[in-house]
């Protein structure tokens, strides 16, 4: 007799006195577990490490998005390297601290951000936090388009097939109705990160200039205040957002982490980070190949722009690796965001969310997930939407959002009652609420002094 | 394969995960978390203020278009 459709649930027996139900999610979790658990008996740590990652590296990378990389080469080529070198690195080690915090709330809990805030704070929390999540990633993702579009401009592709590509990758990439499959997929999209890397060392920079950057976080950037706090709060949302946290924890939870793999769960965000901030150093290094040789004129481009830029000044391999890498940071924010934003509503809804159910049996986070990316890709279709811009604030919007998500990550991580042993240390408390304070203020300064500039309470107004 | 077969790969299959992994057990609430007044109104506090600089962000992308 063959096993039972997916979707059907088996009385499996192996609990005594309760009846367990053994659906497709369940087995397919449990033969991924199945193999961490020989891996483990084996002993082989580097099967064991390849076989746990991947929420914390898809959750680094996938913030390495379309948006963060236009931010950063802009930073790059109006201000060099200076101040934003060693800031990156910063911001990265404060991504490290929210990241490791969610992947243990996952681990230990084994349920989403999402669904935790719904059962422990009351549904109104969960959606408000839901509600911003959905309005920033949208935003986001249109960036992330706009980023596929740049690339393939450069290439003399249109908008047209940025769109589909775009959306036809979030189909491919879902159609397996495995997470293992899903995770792995999106793990080698992510590799490509690293061409940003590749155009920072063919662009030949002074090692002089980088090791004097990183010790003395000089020269600050010039410019205006007002703009001084642009890059800061844009740079703070190119790396801690508020999707990396819904996503982190509810990919951990799906991927079955239990706390047997904190360390390697640790690891796996530790080794993110790291590529992550040398794949946005990359950026920002390429990007300073253009300061001063007309960096600040490119910031207004359209079409190909620093790609073409780059090409002229550095090189056809330049312009070309460049370009290959925004397609890259695109479509990898796509998929991550896409399913950061089907977890979320589905665990708000309270639904099945997991890519191991079938999309019969998890039906909003399936079509949350298409959606989503389906509208972003209708907006950059349509003529005349400032999508440069859109896709700089993008970030600025999520560092302003920020620090509501991460106040909740905080009263989670310190639920003694949910994380047992696991809870929060004085030294996890002290840094988090560090970050919490430096986001806040960071958003809320860019904020006001823009709003007060723009109504003209402020001298200097546009 | 028969119904005894398959009872004992499930059996060997939930053996991988823990308890309160399966689908079901991810299913049942948890009971809600007592916050006190004071959390509720730091809480508001902070949602109100994220709006309020929220919405200073998005007036300003729109009056710079």
């Amino acid at each position: 007799m063959e096993r039972p459709a997916p979707s059907d649930t088996i009385p499996s027996g192996a609990l005594p006195g309760e009846l367990a139900e053994l659906t497709r999610e369940d087995v397919a979790r449990s033969l991924d577990r199945s193999r961490v658990q020989r891996a483990r008996g084996r002993r082989s740590r580097w099967y064991l490490l390849w076989l746990l990652v991947g929420p914390g590296i898809l959750a680094m990378l996938g913030e390495n998005d379309g948006p963060s990389m236009i931010s950063y080469t802009a930073t790059g080529a109006i201000d060099g390297i200076g101040f934003f070198l060693p800031f990156i690195v910063v911001t990265f080690l404060m991504a490290i601290v929210c990241q490791e915090m969610c992947m243990r709330i996952g681990a230990v809990t084994h349920r989403g951000f999402g669904q935790l805030v719904r059962e422990r704070y009351g549904s109104s929390w969960a959606w408000l936090a839901a509600g911003d999540l959905l309005f920033t990633n949208l935003v986001t993702l249109i960036g992330e388009f706009v980023a596929i579009r740049v690339g393939l401009a450069y290439f003399h592709l249109g908008a047209g097939v940025a769109a589909l590509l775009g959306v036809i990758l979030v189909v491919f990439a879902l159609s397996g109705g495995r997470y293992w499959r899903w995770e792995r997929i999106v793990l080698g999209l992510a590799t490509f990160n690293g061409l940003f890397l590749v155009c920072a060392i063919l662009v030949r920079p002074s090692l002089a200039h980088l090791g004097h950057a990183f010790v003395t976080f000089s020269p600050l950037p010039r410019g205006s205040f007002n703009e001084l706090l642009l890059l800061l709060a844009s740079t703070i949302g190119a790396t801690v957002t508020p999707w990396m946290v819904f996503f982190q924890q509810s990919a951990s939870a799906d991927k079955g982490l239990t706390p047997r793999d904190l360390r390697q769960g640790r690891l796996d965000t530790i080794v993110g980070g790291v590529f992550a901030a040398f794949f946005g150093c990359g950026a920002l290094v390429a990007g300073a190949a253009l300061f001063g040789h007309g960096g600040t004129s490119v910031n207004g481009f359209a079409g190909a722009g620093f790609p073409l830029a780059l090409g002229h000044r550095a090189g056809g391999t330049v312009g070309t690796l460049f370009a290959l890498g925004m397609v890259e940071a695109g479509a990898v924010a796509i998929l991550t965001i896409s399913a950061s934003t089907g977890y979320a509503v589905g665990e708000c809804l309270g639904g099945g969310t997991s890519f191991n159910l079938s999309p019969r049996d998890a039906a909003p986070f399936y079509s949350i997930n298409v959606l989503v990316a389906a509208v972003a890709a209708a907006v950059i279709l349509l003529p005349g939407v400032p999508l440069l811009s859109i896709a700089l604030n993008a970030n600025v919007l999520a560092t302003v959002l920020l620090p509501f998500t991460l106040v909740f990550v905080l009263m989670l991580a310190n639920d003694r009652q949910l994380m047992g042993r696991w809870v929060n240390g004085l030294r996890t408390n002290v840094l988090a609420l560090g970050i919490v304070l430096v986001v806040s203020v960071c958003g809320a300064a860019y904020g006001i002094d823009s709003f007060l500039l723009q109504i003209h309470v402020l001298g200097g107004g546009a | 394969m028969s119904s005894r077969a398959r009872e004992e790969e499930d059996e060997e299959l939930i053996m991988f995960l823990e308890r309160d992994q399966l689908a079901a057990d991810r299913r049942r609430p948890l009971p809600p978390a007592e916050i006190g007044w004071r959390a509720h109104t730091a809480l508001w506090s902070l949602r109100i203020f994220v709006l309020i600089v929220g919405a200073m962000v998005i007036y300003t992308f729109c009056a710079q278009l």
